[in-house]
This record gives structure tokens, C-alpha cells and sequence, in this order.
């Protein structure tokens, strides 16, 4: 940091960053409240005040739900609980296979290890979607589309929770884990008694990439869930985007529920995914 | 919980103490140690062969056949190279990542050396800077097709300032920068906080050695920071390069390639060939060389990442 030996010891030009500041961050919130007012107004008002701009853009003249009581009433609360179950499923299973790959990569001493370290970490640090479509044609022919199994399998192999876990786990003192060893614990008893209960942050961490991975995907649902009823939440809202006659207050609606469970999951993980960045050395 | 844990760290510590650091026999240890390893990593590694080695060979072997014929041959990438409609597609989705990768890696950097300077509320300009992050690429794209259509608050806006009415996302010139302005509003925030952990992570030393030097305030950041910065942003640079090539949820839900192919980037392109024009080989062939490409920068990425022995 190089804050103290700066101009902005002087008044004036900090008041004029905070500014640039408080802008910025007005300038990334607005969609979002906008998106959050429309969803409250009453049908046939959220075009109203634009032009010329008006307050009522951000401020509803009335608040309502009728949107989302609508809402409540189509197709998109199963979306959304699928959505909710894909991701749940996928954060417990990843956390395991990557929390098991790094340890795996971190604590044991054997020739070819560097190798095996930069197979796993490179062939997953291959974006999933660029290989998506070869991946479609044998899901399908494996009987794995519609299928929640289908649709949870590729949120679990993440390069960067393999990676971070791995950094983690390099910093634990390797006596504790030989001492645990001395004391007759087995190898997976180590792992899950020792060190898992103290790492918590890079779990965290691990966690949140994989919620964020599954939770936007889109092409891989829209290629594998092609029944309405294994629809995620991402494709339920597209599909308002199509229709002849749009809904717009139940589509800002859905909007605000898709929106809300990530932000809730990032706010919640932020502190720790600054923390294990900084640990992960992935800033160096 | 914690009181388990507790009791298992104070064995493992007295352990510790018990134990006399004794060489184990080297050659058998490492057989051992690589058999517990294979087993602790077998998860990942199938899954990995599973989920990218066999559609990777898969996309490779349709991609060398022709349709119709059964001779392995590399007609399908000859044919690409001759097709016009293949080379717009390499030329859009080429402006398209030189364009966002540099404007979002730019006001990253920015805002990270904005957001840690000790401003009045900075925590919390941080945070709603990063609140965008948390939404999907997909949800963006439905927000601000609404938000920038011909009535939409955009243009309503821009109507005040006196400008006339925009055609953004039915424009053939305007398409693909509403394209990026969609993508940033949510890629901006999130590289942002990689950068953020990098500048928290410099020791302060470096800049008061250099404010002593008499350096002012851009030579530190030149000459100090950003050289202290350097894994982070190349890190940013590569993940954020990476990314950038495989958007599709905004090109697929507003605007299908169009209009007349002006965002037709790599995705949606492979996409429209399997499914709109069902043609498979072709499609093959596209995703073979963009696994190519991501695979040579993700090699490079695998190198800025510190730490792998």
C-alpha cells in the first residue's frame, strides 16, 4: 500500500477521490437497484418517468408485490429450487474432491509430483464451457441429460479450488501431520480430524469459486436441460427475453431472486477470499 | 466441534514433542507417499478425464472426419479457413478481447488503487463496486437488454443530456460495445478484489523507502507498485483473457451473432453451427482450435501462479 506518501495527504484532492469513490460505487449499484425498484412497481409503470429521467425510475410512485406474486405462480419458483439444489450438491461434492486433490498434491513426498500437480490443476483450469458441446453429445448419449446428476457433474472439478487448497495446505506444519502419524492416526483421519477443522478460510474460499461457477452457468443447462422441468434459474429468466409479449415486472422479479442468493454467498465469503488469496499466493 | 478439534491438536502436539525427527527409509516412504497421493487425488483425476480429456478426444476425432466420410483427414479445418463467415467470427471475437481485456484490466487496476487509499467510507464503495461480481453473466445481459432498448433509462438518460435516441444493441456498430459494457459491469468488480489482495499485500516499506528517495506519487506507482503488482496482474490478465473468449450468455439471449454477425464471438459461433445449422464436424473442428488457444494461455497462467515447487 502507498497511501500515506501520496497527494492525498492534502484536503482537497482527497475529497475529490472519495468522490471519484462514492461514484464508482453509485455507478455499479444503480442496475441493481434499478432492477430491485421495477420489480416492486405496479404493471405498466416501469417504463414511466424515463424520459426525460425522473426520480421515479429509481423510486416506485407505489410499492407492490404483485410481480412476485405473480412469479410465485409460474414456472420459475422450480428453476430456482433447482438451481438452489444444483449448487448445494455441487459446493459439498467439489469442496471433497478438491480439498482431497490438494491435500493429496500438497502433503506427500513423491517423484513426479510437480507433474501430476500441473495435470490437474492446467486440464481443469480449462474453461469448462469451451469443451461443453463434445461434453453434451456423450452426456446425451450416456443418458445423463435432464438428469440433476447431469447437471451438478461439471461444477465439481475446479482448477482454482484445487489450487488454493493446495497453497493452504503447503503451509501447514508438516510436524503436525507426522506427529499425528506417530500417534497411529491413518492418513484420511489426519486429513479430516487434523487438517480440514483448521482450514477453514481456504474452504471457504474453495467453496465460493465453486458456488460462482455452477450458480451462472448457463450454456451447460441450456444444452443438457432441455425438459422445463430440469430448468435452472439463469435459462427460466432468458426465456421471459423471447416470449411475444414480455412480462417485465415478473422477469425484474426473477431478476432480484437470482440475484440475491450470490450476492448474500459473496458478502458472506469476501473477507475470507481476500484472506486466502493473500495466503494462496496467488498475488506473490 | 471445537472441543474435538481441540483434543485432537493437543495429542498431535504432544506427539509432536514425543517423537524424535528421525529420516524414514526414503525409497519405501515415497512409494507409500505416492499411493496415498494417487488415492487422495483419484477423485479429481477422474473426474478430469471424464470431464475434459474425453470430450476433448471426442471433439478431436469428429473433428478430423468429414461429414460422410470415414477417413481421418483435415478437410473440416481447410474448410474453415476458406469460409468467410468463419474468419468474421475470428476477426469480431479478436476485436471484441482486445477491446474488453485491457479497458476491464485497466479500471481494475484503478479502482483497486483508488479503493485502498484511506478515503472517507472506502470499505464501503469497495464492497458495492464488487456487488456486480455476484451476479450472473447471464441475468447482466437480460438487466441491461431491457435497460439500454430505445425507451429504456439509458437512453432516457441520454435524452436529457440532449443526445438522441441510441439503437445499442440492434446497431451493427453499436452491438458489440453494449456487448462489453454488459460483460464489465460484472467482470470489473471481481478482478478488481485479485488486485485489491495484491496492493494489501505489499509491504509498506517499499513505498515510504521510495517517498524517503523523494519519489512522488506516479514514480512510486511505476517504479514500486506496479512491479510488486506484477503476479496479480498477470494473473488478472491471463484468467480475465480466458474468460472474455468464452462469453456466450449475453450474445445467445440478446442479440444471436447479429446484427449482420457483429457479435458473433467464438462461442455462440460454435454453438449456432451444431445447433442452428447442425453441423457437428464443423462445430468439432471450431472447438478443437479454441482449446488450442485457451489451452496455450492457460499453460502461461499455470506459470504465473507461484508455488508449484
Amino acid at each position: 500500500m502507498f497511501e500515506t506518501y501520496d497527494p492525498m495527504r492534502r484536503k482537497w484532492p482527497r475529497r475529490f477521490w472519495t468522490v471519484v469513490a462514492m461514484a464508482a460505487g453509485i455507478y455499479a449499484l444503480l442496475p441493481l437497484l434499478w432492477v430491485l425498484s421495477s420489480s416492486l412497481k405496479p404493471a405498466g409503470e416501469i417504463f414511466a418517468g424515463l424520459s426525460p429521467l425522473t426520480p421515479q425510475v429509481l423510486i416506485p410512485s407505489s410499492v407492490t408485490i404483485e410481480s412476485y406474486v405473480a412469479l410465485a405462480t409460474s414456472s420459475f419458483p422450480l428453476a430456482l429450487f433447482n438451481s438452489l439444489f444444483i449448487v448445494t450438491v455441487t459446493v459439498i461434492a467439489g469442496l471433497a474432491m478438491s480439498a482431497l486433490a490438494g491435500y493429496g498434491l500438497a502433503v506427500f513426498r513423491f517423484r513426479g509430483r510437480a507433474i501430476l500437480f500441473a495435470i490437474v490443476v492446467i486440464s481443469f483450469l480449462i474453461p469448462f464451457d469451451a469443451v461443453a458441446l463434445p461434453l453434451a453429445e456423450l452426456f446425451r448419449d450416456w443418458g445423463l441429460d435432464n438428469t440433476y446428476f447431469g447437471l451438478i457433474l461439471p461444477g465439481i472439478g475446479n482448477g482454482f479450488a484445487v489450487f488454493l487448497l493446495r497453497q493452504f495446505f503447503l503451509g501447514i506444519p508438516r510436524e503436525l501431520i507426522e506427529a499425528a502419524r506417530v500417534d497411529g492416526m491413518n492418513e484420511f483421519g489426519i486429513f479430516t480430524r487434523i487438517v480440514l477443522p483448521m482450514s477453514k478460510p481456504a474452504l471457504i474460499s474453495a467453496a465460493q469459486l465453486i458456488f460462482v461457477f455452477q450458480w451462472q452457468s448457463f450454456l451447460w443447462p441450456l444444452l443438457i436441460a432441455t425438459d422445463p422441468r430440469m430448468t435452472v434459474a439463469p435459462v427460466a429468466l432468458a426465456s421471459f427475453v423471447g416470449q411475444f409479449e414480455v412480462d417485465f415486472g415478473l422477469m425484474f422479479a426473477g431478476c432480484v431472486l437470482t440475484i440475491i442468493v450470490p450476492i448474500g454467498v459473496l458478502l458472506y465469503a469476501q473477507r475470507y477470499f481476500t484472506e486466502s488469496v493473500a495466503t494462496s499466493g496467488t498475488k506473490g | 466441534m471445537s472441543e474435538s478439534t481441540g483434543r485432537v491438536s493437543d495429542r498431535a502436539e504432544r506427539a509432536v514433542r514425543r517423537s524424535p525427527h528421525r529420516p524414514p527409509a526414503r525409497r519405501r516412504a515415497q512409494g507409500r507417499e505416492a499411493v496415498l497421493a494417487l488415492l487422495f487425488t483419484a477423485p479429481a483425476l477422474i473426474a478430469l478425464a471424464v470431464l475434459r480429456l474425453w470430450p476433448m478426444g471426442s471433439a478431436l476425432t469428429t473433428s478430423l472426419l468429414a461429414p460422410g466420410s470415414d477417413v481421418l483427414g483435415l478437410e473440416n479445418f481447410r474448410y474453415l479457413f476458406s469460409d468467410p463467415a468463419f474468419l468474421e467470427m475470428v476477426r469480431v471475437t479478436v476485436l471484441f478481447s482486445v477491446i474488453v481485456n485491457p479497458l476491464q484490466i485497466v479500471l481494475a487496476l484503478a479502482l483497486a488503487v483508488l479503493l485502498t487509499q484511506r478515503l472517507r467510507g472506502v470499505r464501503f464503495w469497495r464492497i458495492l463496486v464488487f456487488l456486480p461480481a455476484a451476479v450472473p453473466q447471464a441475468v447482466s445481459a437480460i438487466v441491461w437488454g431491457v435497460a439500454l432498448r430505445p425507451d429504456g433509462p439509458v437512453n432516457g438518460f441520454l435524452a436529457t443530456l440532449g443526445i438522441d435516441v441510441q439503437p445499442f444493441l440492434s446497431s451493427k456498430d453499436q452491438a458489440l460495445f453494449s456487448i462489453i459494457v454488459i460483460v464489465s459491469w460484472i467482470g470489473v468488480g471481481y478482478w478488481m478484489m485479485f488486485l485489491i489482495a495484491g496492493l494489501l499485500d505489499i509491504p509498506a516499506m517499499y513505498s515510504e523507502a521510495a517517498a524517503i528517495d523523494g519519489a512522488g506519487w506516479w514514480q512510486t506507482f511505476w517504479f514500486v507498485i506496479i512491479p510488486q503488482l506484477r503476479r496479480p496482474l498477470g494473473f488478472v490478465l491471463v484468467a480475465d483473457t480466458v474468460a472474455n473468449f468464452l462469453v456466450f450468455a449475453p450474445v445467445q439471449i440478446l442479440t444471436r451473432g447479429g446484427p449482420e454477425g457483429a457479435t458473433n464471438l467464438v462461442m455462440f459461433e460454435i454453438y449456432s453451427r451444431a445447433y442452428q445449422y447442425g453441423d457437428l464436424s464443423l462445430a468439432a473442428a471450431e472447438t478443437v482450435l479454441l482449446v488450442l488457444i485457451v489451452l496455450a494461455i492457460v499453460t502461461l497462467q499455470f506459470r504465473l501462479l507461484p508455488g508449484k515447487d
